[in-house]
């Protein structure tokens, strides 16, 4: 039996989140409706709401539901230190993780020049007339660990060097409770080259 | 051509990988017995997948495909060697060989001696302060594979020895001409930078490493058509070394 239109139209739209094929989509469209009807109306409550207030940060470019996010607003945060991530879950993830205290830069994406995203389209010229401020002491690269992330790093690099501000790149290791023997090689070799001393 | 229904343990090079349907990754993938191939990767943009760390560019590898249409499933990744350092230009200049192997390749086109090449700049990129060299000695080999190898060790009309003192300009599809007759609009190289690209021996000094540079943006241009490379954008912000991604010679 074919599905209501209505139906459809929910499976269709759910199918926009990452990961949901036809298939999950269908069974999230049908518990929702069989099993879970204040659930769904909360879900359209929250998403509407959601989507009409959640904008980007004009400093950062995180999303916020004021001109400027909360992280950027905060008189108390260090904002001689700026911390370049590629999307917003990475300030999230180090919002958690670290006591980290300074501001963040979201680039939203990386340099891929195969699919044509560049400096310009990262708004890169953006990042320069920030550091160009004279505001930022350290600029810390927290790009991810791919051939783009590194690409990115290297050359944001190069435009903070212009302004003379130091730049940092997170480290990269074993990772906690990692035994060597079952690490992979690649991270192996990287936390080898990246030994300090003692 | 019809492609092979399985390859086992192929060696290769992914040039590009971008998010394919819902968790699959979608690679492009340079490999010495198919050329490039599109590939598959099932499942590879999961959190926990061991594949999406190894899919990475400039990664010696050993890949496995099934499948025989425009595009393969890939069924198995392994690491072959270590991985490759690469940092600074030589990274940003690995983005540039590799958009050229994008655009002027196509797919299922096999070019040992190609894929032979790229490793060898792959290689030199590892060097700082190399890279240039590399860079020229990988597009002179690029034009050769692609059926537009560059005359060097000959005049073009006359066909006399190239006399390394001498100064030349390149005509486009010709080869050299001695500088005194004329053809003031194309680039102008010595002979001994000529004749260093011909038997792939890049001692190139400053005049030398600019010379080639010139000679090799205006013979590439001239394969790329109206859509310049995007990623000669990553050298416009690099103030010291530039590579030889960015050109003094001006396109064609
Ligand atoms: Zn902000």
């Amino acid at each position: 039996m074919p599905h209501l239109p209505v139906v459809q139209r929910l499976i269709e739209a759910l199918r926009c989140l990452p990961g949901v094929g036809p298939k999950s989509a269908q069974r999230m469209a049908y518990h929702l409706l069989e099993r879970d009807r204040d659930g769904a109306r909360r879900l359209a409550r929250a998403l509407d709401e959601a989507g009409e207030r959640v904008r980007r940060c004009r400093l950062c470019r995180s999303l916020s539901e004021d001109e400027l996010c909360e992280v950027c607003a905060n008189a108390r945060r260090d904002r001689s230190l700026l911390c370049v991530v590629e999307t917003p879950a990475d300030t999230q993830a180090i919002e958690q993780a670290t006591g980290y205290r300074g501001l963040y830069f979201v680039l939203m994406g990386r340099l891929s020049p195969l699919d044509g995203i560049g400096p310009e389209e990262l708004g890169l010229d953006r990042l320069g007339a920030r550091l160009a401020e004279g505001e930022v002491r350290e600029l810390i690269l927290a790009t991810n660990f791919t051939a783009e992330g590194e690409a990115t790093a290297q050359y944001i690099s190069t435009v903070a060097r212009e302004h003379s501000v130091r730049v940092t790149r997170i480290a990269q290791g074993v990772p906690v409770g990692g035994e060597l023997e079952y690490v992979d090689q690649d991270t192996l070799s990287h936390a080898f080259r990246g030994r300090r001393d003692l | 051509m019809s492609h092979p229904r399985r390859v086992a343990l192929q060696p290769g090079h992914v040039l590009h990988q971008r998010p394919y349907r819902d968790s699959s990754l979608l690679v492009e993938a340079f490999t010495p017995d198919f050329g490039r191939v599109g590939l598959v990767a099932r499942g590879a943009r999961g959190p926990r997948s061991r594949m999406r760390g190894l899919l990475q560019p400039f990664r010696p590898l050993l890949l496995s495909w099934a499948g025989g249409g425009d595009l393969a499933t890939l069924v198995g990744v392994e690491a072959d060697g270590p991985m490759r350092v690469l940092a600074g230009v030589g990274l940003l200049s690995g983005f540039y060989v590799n958009e050229l192997l994008v655009r002027l390749t196509a797919r299922h086109d096999p070019h040992p001696a190609l894929y032979h090449a790229y490793v060898a700049v792959l290689a030199g990129l590892q060097d700082s302060g190399r890279e240039e060299p590399a860079l020229r000695i990988f597009e002179k080999r690029l034009l050769q594979e692609l059926g537009y190898g560059l005359l060097l060790d000959r005049e073009a009309t006359s066909g006399r020895a190239i006399e390394p003192e001498r100064l030349y300009r390149y005509r486009p599809e010709l080869g050299p001409v001695p500088a005194d007759e004329g053809a003031a609009q194309y680039p102008a190289i010595h002979g001994r930078n000529l004749l260093a690209l011909a038997h792939e021996r890049p001692d190139f000094d400053a005049e030398g490493l600019r010379e080639a540079k010139g000679l090799m943006r205006n013979a590439i241009a001239r394969q790329l058509g109206d859509r310049p490379l995007k990623s000669r954008d990553l050298f416009q912000g690099a103030p010291q070394r530039r590579s030889g991604a960015r050109g003094s010679g001006g396109d064609a």
